[in-house]
C-alpha cells in the first residue's frame, strides 16, 4: 500500500515535472533574439513579409494562446510540423531516434560489459599486484583526460586513410542494410565507448573499494570466504547503487545524443538535429526534442531508483518508510 | 604436546602515510586448549593486531617483521592463501565491536548464517542457531535485514556465525563495546556459554580488567606492543606483579564499561617507531629504576604467572 502511494506521488510529480519543462521551453524558445522569420528570411526581410511569414506559422498570436493551442495538439500524440521541412516533427524523429538509440545501446553495452568489470577487476586487484591499480589508472586517465573530438578527430582521420572495412559516415539504416549499418556504426560507438567505459570504470572502481573496507567483508574473509565468493556474494550488490547511478546519467546522456561524436561521424542523430533545430528557431522541434529529454530522464531516475531499493534494502526502507 | 596457539616474539609493523608504527613488539603468548584468556590493554597496546594477526587478517598496510604466529603447530604466515581459509574455516571464529557493520546489510540475516554453515544447514538449524544465541524470535530475526535489527541482536547474530563452524578458537575484540551496558552481560554470557558447550578456546580483547577476571581463567595484559603480564586470573588481579598491571587495577573502579578508556594513569602509552629499547612502560611507571629505559626487561615467572619487568623478582613478596 506504501508503496503504491510512493510510485503514485512519483507519477504525479513526474507529470507535474513536464509541464513545467513544457512551459518553461516555450517560454525560453519563444524569448530568443531573432525568431523563426528573421533566420527564414535572413536579415534583410521587409516588415510586411515576417509578418505574412509569423501568421502563416500562427507566430502572431499570443505566447498564452500558442502554447495553449500546442498543449491541446501535444496531448493527442501531435506535436506539430517542423516548419524547415514542413514534416510532422513525430516523422522527422522518428528518422533520427533510431541512430540514436543504436549509439547509446553500443555506449551502454560497453559500459556494462567492458567498464563495470574492469573497475570490479581493477579494484579487487588494486591489494596486490601493482599492475590493477596501474591499469585502472590507465583507462580512467586516458577516458577522462582527452576530449572526445581529439580522439574523434584521430579515429575519423585514420580510418579515412586506411579504411578496413570500416567507414566514416555513410550511415545506412540498420533494416536496409545490416552489414552497412554496422560498418559505419563501429567507429563512433567504438569512440564513444572509451569514455563510457572509463566513467563506469572509475565509479565501479571507486564503489567496490569502498566496500571493501567495511567491516562486513572483514568478518567474511575472516570466516574464511574466497576472494571469489566474497566478491560475488557480498561486494557486487553492495557496490551497485553508485554504478546503475551512473549507467543511468550514461544512458540519459547518451539518448540525448551524443552531439560531437554524430558531427565528427556525419550521423544523423538527435543531437545534431536538435542543435540545428535551435539554430533554425525550429520551435515544434525543439519542444518536442527538450520534452523527450526530461521523459527519458524522468523514466531513467524511477528505474534506478526502483532498483536501488530492490539492491539495497536500507534504501528502500528511506525511500518509502518502513513496510512492516 | 602442541600448544593451541603459540604466539612467538612477533613483531607487527604498520606502515602509515610515509611513517612506521611498531604496534607489536615482541609479543608472546601460549594458549592450550580450553583456556578462556581476557587480553587487556589500553587503547593502541596491540590487542587487535594481535587478534588479527592469529587468523592472517591484518590489513595490507601491515608486515610481519619478525616472530611467528602457531595454531596447533602451523606457521599462520607461511599458509598457502587456501590453506590459511581452511584455517580460518575451520578452527578459528572472530566476533567483531561493530554488531551491525558485521552484516551484509543487502543480505538477509537467515541467509548469511545459512552461508555461516557453509550449505550444510537448512531452515530449521538456521533457526536453531539463531535460538542457541538466545534470540527471542529467531524466525524473524532469519527473515530480517541487519539494519532491522538492534546492535545486541546483531551481536548474537555475528556469534552464532561465528560459532556455526565450531571453531577450536574464538577471537572476540572488544565484543560489547558499542552495546548499551545492560546487555553487555547478557552477550558474554551467551559467547561463553556457547563456547564452554563447544570446548572452543577464548581470546576476548577488552579494556576492562576487572570484567575480564570475572569470567577468564587467564588473564593477559599487554602494554606497548608486548605481553608484560599473564597468568591466572584472580592472581593478577589480586596481586598483580606488573606496575602497569597494578595501576590498571588501581585506575578501574569496580565497575568500569568495557570499552570505557582508561585515562587515569598519568602520561601517555607510547607510540613506538621501532624496537623500543628498555621497558615500554619505564617512563609512566612510578617505580623505575635505572636497566628499566636502557635494557629490555627479562621474562620472569613467578607465583602462577609470567611477568615481563626488572622488578619482578624484587617485588616478589612485597604484597602489591
Ligand atoms: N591500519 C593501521 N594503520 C596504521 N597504524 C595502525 C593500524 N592499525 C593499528 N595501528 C597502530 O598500531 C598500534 C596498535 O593498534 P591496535 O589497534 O592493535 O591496538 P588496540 O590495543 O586494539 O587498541 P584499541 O583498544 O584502541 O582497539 C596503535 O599505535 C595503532 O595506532
Ligand atoms: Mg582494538
Amino acid at each position: 500500500m506504501r508503496l503504491f502511494s510512493w510510485w503514485l506521488r512519483r507519477a504525479l510529480s513526474a507529470v507535474l515535472t513536464l509541464f513545467l519543462v513544457s512551459v518553461l521551453i516555450f517560454a525560453a524558445s519563444r524569448w530568443m533574439p531573432g525568431g523563426f522569420a528573421e533566420v527564414v528570411l535572413g536579415p534583410f526581410a521587409s516588415p510586411e513579409q515576417k509578418a505574412e511569414v509569423a501568421a502563416k506559422y500562427g507566430l502572431d498570436e499570443s505566447v498564452f494562446v500558442q502554447y495553449w493551442l500546442w498543449l491541446g495538439t501535444a496531448l493527442t500524440g501531435d506535436f506539430g510540423i517542423s516548419m524547415i521541412s514542413g514534416e510532422p516533427v513525430t516523422t522527422e524523429f522518428g528518422l533520427r531516434l533510431p541512430v540514436t538509440a543504436q549509439l547509446a545501446l553500443f555506449g551502454v553495452a560497453a559500459a556494462v560489459l567492458i567498464g563495470v568489470p574492469l573497475g570490479v577487476l581493477t579494484a579487487v586487484r588494486a591489494g596486490g599486484r601493482r599492475g590493477g591499480a596501474a591499469l585502472g589508472r590507465l583507462v580512467s586517465g586516458l577516458g577522462v583526460s582527452v576530449p572526445e573530438f581529439v580522439l574523434g578527430s584521430i579515429v575519423v582521420f585514420l580510418f579515412s586513410r586506411y579504411a578496413l572495412g570500416l567507414t566514416v559516415g555513410g550511415y545506412v539504416p540498420f533494416g536496409q542494410d545490416p552489414a552497412g549499418n554496422l560498418q559505419s556504426m563501429v567507429l563512433p560507438a567504438a569512440v564513444l565507448s572509451v569514455f563510457v567505459i572509463a566513467v563506469a570504470a572509475r565509479t565501479t572502481r571507486d564503489a567496490v573499494l569502498n566496500v571493501l573496507v567495511e567491516p562486513y567483508i572483514t568478518a567474511s574473509i575472516a570466516r574464511g570466504e574466497s576472494p571469489g565468493f566474497i566478491v560475488a556474494r557480498h561486494v557486487l550488490r553492495n557496490a551497485s547503487i553508485p554504478v546503475i547511478t551512473v549507467l543511468s546519467t550514461i544512458t540519459a546522456y547518451l539518448l540525448g545524443g551524443a552531439v560531437i561524436i554524430e558531427y565528427l561521424f556525419n550521423l544523423p542523430g538527435i543531437g545534431t538535429y536538435l542543435v540545428q533545430a535551435v539554430g533554425r528557431r525550429d520551435y515544434a522541434v525543439v519542444q518536442a526534442g527538450v520534452l523527450l529529454a526530461a521523459v527519458v530522464f524522468i523514466v531513467l531516475n524511477m528505474l534506478t531508483d526502483a532498483a536501488a531499493g530492490v539492491l539495497d534494502p536500507r534504501f528502500g526502507a528511506a525511500a518509502k518508510g518502513r513496510k512492516r | 604436546m602442541t600448544p593451541l596457539l603459540h604466539i612467538d616474539d612477533l613483531v607487527v609493523d604498520y606502515a602509515s602515510g610515509g611513517r612506521t608504527v611498531r604496534a607489536l613488539d615482541g609479543a608472546a603468548l601460549t594458549v592450550q586448549r580450553g583456556e578462556t584468556v581476557g587480553i587487556v590493554g589500553e587503547s593502541g597496546s596491540g590487542k587487535s593486531t594481535l587478534g588479527s594477526a592469529i587468523g592472517g587478517l591484518l590489513p595490507g598496510a601491515a608486515s610481519v617483521t619478525g616472530g611467528a604466529v602457531r595454531v596447533d603447530g602451523d606457521d599462520v604466515n607461511t599458509l598457502r592463501p587456501k590453506q590459511l581459509r581452511a584455517l580460518r574455516r575451520g578452527r578459528l571464529g572472530y566476533i567483531f565491536q561493530e554488531p551491525i557493520g558485521s552484516l551484509d546489510p543487502t543480505m538477509r540475516v537467515g541467509r548469511q548464517v545459512e552461508l555461516a554453515l557453509r550449505g550444510r544447514g537448512t531452515r530449521a538449524d538456521v533457526t536453531a542457531h539463531l535460538a542457541r544465541v538466545q534470540l527471542a524470535d529467531p524466525d524473524r530475526v532469519a527473515r530480517s535485514y541487519p539494519h532491522q535489527l538492534s546492535g545486541g541482536m546483531a551481536q548474537r547474530v555475528a556469534i552464532a556465525m561465528a560459532m556455526a563452524g565450531e571453531p577450536e578458537i574464538l577471537i572476540a575484540d572488544e565484543p560489547t563495546a558499542a552495546l548499551d551496558s545492560q546487555i553487555r552481560e547478557e552477550v558474554l554470557g551467551v559467547i561463553f556459554s556457547l563456547a564452554a558447550e563447544a570446548g572452543t578456546t577464548i581470546l576476548w580483547l577488552s579494556h576492562d580488567l576487572p570484567a575480564v577476571a570475572k569470567r577468564c581463567s587467564r588473564v593477559v595484559v599487554m602494554y606497548g606492543g608486548r605481553v608484560v603480564e599473564s597468568g591466572a586470573a584472580s592472581a593478577v588481579l589480586d596481586s598483580p606483579r606488573h606496575p602497569y598491571t597494578a595501576a590498571l587495577v588501581r585506575a578501574v573502579p569496580g565497575a568500569a564499561a568495557d570499552g570505557a578508556r582508561l585515562s587515569s594513569i598519568p602520561g601517555q602509552p607510547p607510540v613506538l617507531t621501532g624496537s623500543a629499547q628498555g621497558c615500554a612502560f619505564a617512563p609512566r611507571c612510578p617505580d623505575a629504576l635505572g636497566p628499566c629505559s636502557a635494557d629490555r626487561p627479562p621474562l620472569v615467572s613467578v607465583a602462577e604467572r609470567d611477568v615481563l619487568c626488572h622488578l619482578a623478582e624484587a617485588t616478589v613478596g612485597a604484597g602489591r
